[in-house]
């Protein structure tokens, strides 16, 4: 496989909303304390689970877009706010056709759509106010992100289930060394949504309690929703760096993953050959650790070939729940926390750690030197993306 | 020449009655093409593989084809506004009708991206794959990352896209649209290579020199109202052999076009 040579992205800012709050004050109180975000999901449901519902207050929309209103953009536009400066500043050194917007969703106005259709089936007519153009479809977000931040670049959103934010990282990296453009907002959103609580609860990959990925008698994942952003530019003043983006496919199953993680190993050997970096320069992984009995063994078959023994790996998604399409945005900004802290926060949910899970999972906070983190997320269709992220 | 420049090695497409490229140079519909066969999909693949992702495997294997690309390393870009909106609209209908359990099969492919996933799996390719959506955008964006790719040296890419009908429910007030997908292989430029060259990029209609501007292909408004009509518009004019300007979306989207040019 070609290791396509890249200049390191460099990140000017990020934001992050999920189950845990709003913001990296909110989110470093959570993880600290061991505090999860999942809690009993209140969407109306024939079964019992937990879910990772964003509890933050979402701003309205200006008028203009008023008629795009959706849980989604409104999500946007929060992790917008949070990434004001940052932006302002790119917008005084770059043009705004030089400013792209690449976002990864698995939902996009998925959440309106099962509600207008549930009206439908019950009235015969669509509630006023829905309007599948304006809030259902992948192009709906992306006009209100693009007039909320003033981005005029190429826009769009990759589709990719659970992988679906992280490649918008490596599509930027690739505009910005073709000199399409010389900033993007990346990364990613997704909401809760009763289809999908019960399609994976039709696959039996749901948990019915909080998910306790690593853990031996783990059940399943908890659905979160959230979402991160990422402002990356050519050139700047960067609050970390990624330097390396491994994107591959399992060819194997539509839904399960290769029983060895052998795409999983792939991506996260790219992401460090691309990035000149060894095994033994990982600090920590931000595994994808989803909770599944069958995702979690393969992860760690794979993750136990790259890094070198008591390297920590831990899984997040005990603390949001699995953020879906927003997992590798998510996953991206909460594995920022550990390079800027200096700490990993305890794998929720996984003590005792399953003996057949040959990492080092920590079930404690630990201090440490973290200067270079690789996170994985894998997804339907067998695809996987590995980000590598490391202190300027 | 643009640095992000590249070649087209290969072109294909699928319509109702239309089932490859030559069928429509030739204007040549054939009733028996009423339903997309998924060329490009293993036997098991393309059973479970909807109506959207047997076309765009159609068209991809035309493409592939006329590329000498290998299917089973070639870097996959595939594009959809829509995607498997009906899968998920007939789950949703499901949902809110019965008290049935939801199918596992019919969920693992209401992503966006089964189509690729699918291809990927059918044809063992372990390398690059994604799916993305812009909506009128969709041809612009899919060949800007098709085009990223290639500049990367990771060899031929293709780039397909597609969308099945309108979901008819959903856009009672919006023009309605048909199945189509179509696509290219775009390769590093190559000037010992007789082959179009490519170049994507923003030119609002204001801007563009109506002398430039290549006809769009002559198709009924069922296909003119795809999201993905511009794909269809820059297939024609490279099976054409035409230089000039395609615009590749029809007014709704943000203004990108395709300079082609032949040696």
């Amino acid at each position: 496989m070609v290791v396509p040579k890249r200049q390191p992205l460099l990140v000017t800012g990020y934001s992050i909303v999920s189950a845990l709050g709003a913001g990296r004050a909110e989110h470093l109180a959570a993880l600290s304390a061991g505090r999860t975000g999942l809690a009993p999901c209140t969407i109306p449901l024939p079964f019992e689970t937990y879910s990772g519902q964003v509890r933050a207050e979402l701003p309205e929309l200006p008028p203009a877009l008023q008629a795009r209103t959706t849980r989604i953009a409104g999500m946007a536009a929060l992790l917008l706010e949070d990434l004001a400066e940052p932006l302002r500043r790119a917008r005084e050194r770059w043009r705004p056709e030089r400013i792209a917007v690449l976002l990864g969703t698995s939902t996009a106005g998925a959440e309106s759509t099962e509600d207008a259709y549930r009206a439908f089936v019950e009235t015969g007519s669509f509630p006023r106010g829905y309007h599948f153009r304006y809030q259902h479809t992948f192009g709906a977000v992306l006009h209100v992100i693009a007039e909320l931040s003033g981005a005029r670049g190429p826009a769009w959103m990759a589709s990719t289930a659970c992988t679906s934010s992280g490649k918008p990282f490596a599509s930027a990296a690739r505009l910005m060394a073709a000199d399409v453009i010389d900033a993007a907002i990346v990364g990613g959103i997704d909401t809760l949504c009763a289809l999908t609580l019960r399609g994976f609860q039709s696959l039996q990959a749901l948990d019915y309690g909080p998910c306790r990925p690593f853990h031996p008698d783990r059940g399943g994942i908890s659905i979160g929703e959230g979402g991160a952003f990422a402002l990356v530019e050519r050139t700047g003043d960067p609050r970390l760096l990624v330097t390396g983006i491994g994107e591959t496919s399992d060819a194997f199953h539509i839904s399960a993953p290769h029983p060895e993680g052998a795409g999983a190993l792939s991506a996260m050997r790219l992401a460090l050959q691309q990035a000149g970096r060894a095994p033994e320069d990982v600090d920590h992984v931000n595994a994808h650790g989803t909770g599944t009995r069958l995702n979690d063994i393969a992860e760690a078959k794979a993750i136990a070939q790259v890094v070198r023994p008591g390297t920590p790996v831990i899984s997040t998604k005990g603390y949001t729940g699995h953020t879906l399409g927003a997992a590798a945005a998510v996953e991206f900004a909460l594995a920022a926390l550990v390079v800027e802290e200096q700490w990993v926060p305890r794998s929720l949910g996984a003590g005792p750690v399953d003996p057949e899970i040959q990492l080092d999972v920590p079930t404690e906070l630990r201090r440490g030197r973290f200067r270079s983190v690789l996170s994985n997320s894998f997804a339907f269709g067998g695809n996987n993306v590995s980000l590598l992220l490391e202190a300027p | 020449m643009k640095t992000t420049t590249v070649n087209v090695t290969g072109i294909g497409l699928w319509m109702p009655r239309y089932r490859d490229v030559a069928a429509w140079l030739e204007a040549r519909p054939d009733d028996a093409d009423l339903n997309p066969l998924g060329r490009a999909l293993d036997r098991s693949n393309r059973r479970r593989a909807g109506v959207l992702g047997r076309a765009i495997a159609d068209a991809a294997a035309q493409a592939l084809e006329g590329a000498g690309a290998d299917p089973s390393t070639v870097p996959t870009v595939v594009g959809s506004s829509i995607g498997e909106a009906a899968t998920m609209i007939g789950l949703l209908d499901k949902m809110w009708r019965t008290t049935e359990p939801m199918s596992p099969a019919a969920f693992t492919v209401s992503v966006h991206n089964a189509a690729s996933g699918l291809l990927s799996i059918s044809n063992k390719n372990r390398g690059y794959t994604t799916s993305l959506a812009a909506d009128e955008d969709t041809p612009a964006m899919a060949l800007l990352e098709g085009i990223g790719l290639a500049l990367e040296g990771v060899g031929p890419v293709l780039v397909v896209c597609g969308d099945e009908h309108a979901p008819r429910d959903l856009v009672q007030d919006l023009p309605q649209w048909e199945l189509l997908a179509a696509g290219v292989v775009v390769a590093p430029l190559d000037p010992s290579v007789r082959a179009a060259r490519l170049h994507v990029h923003a030119l609002p209609p204001e801007m563009r020199d109506p002398a430039r501007i290549l006809p769009p292909a002559a198709v009924d408004c069922e296909f003119a109202h795809s999201p993905q009509v511009g794909m269809l518009d820059l297939v024609d004019a490279l099976a054409r052999g035409r230089s000039g300007l395609v615009a590749l979306d029809r007014g709704l989207g943000r203004g990108y076009v395709a300079a082609i040019e032949f040696p």
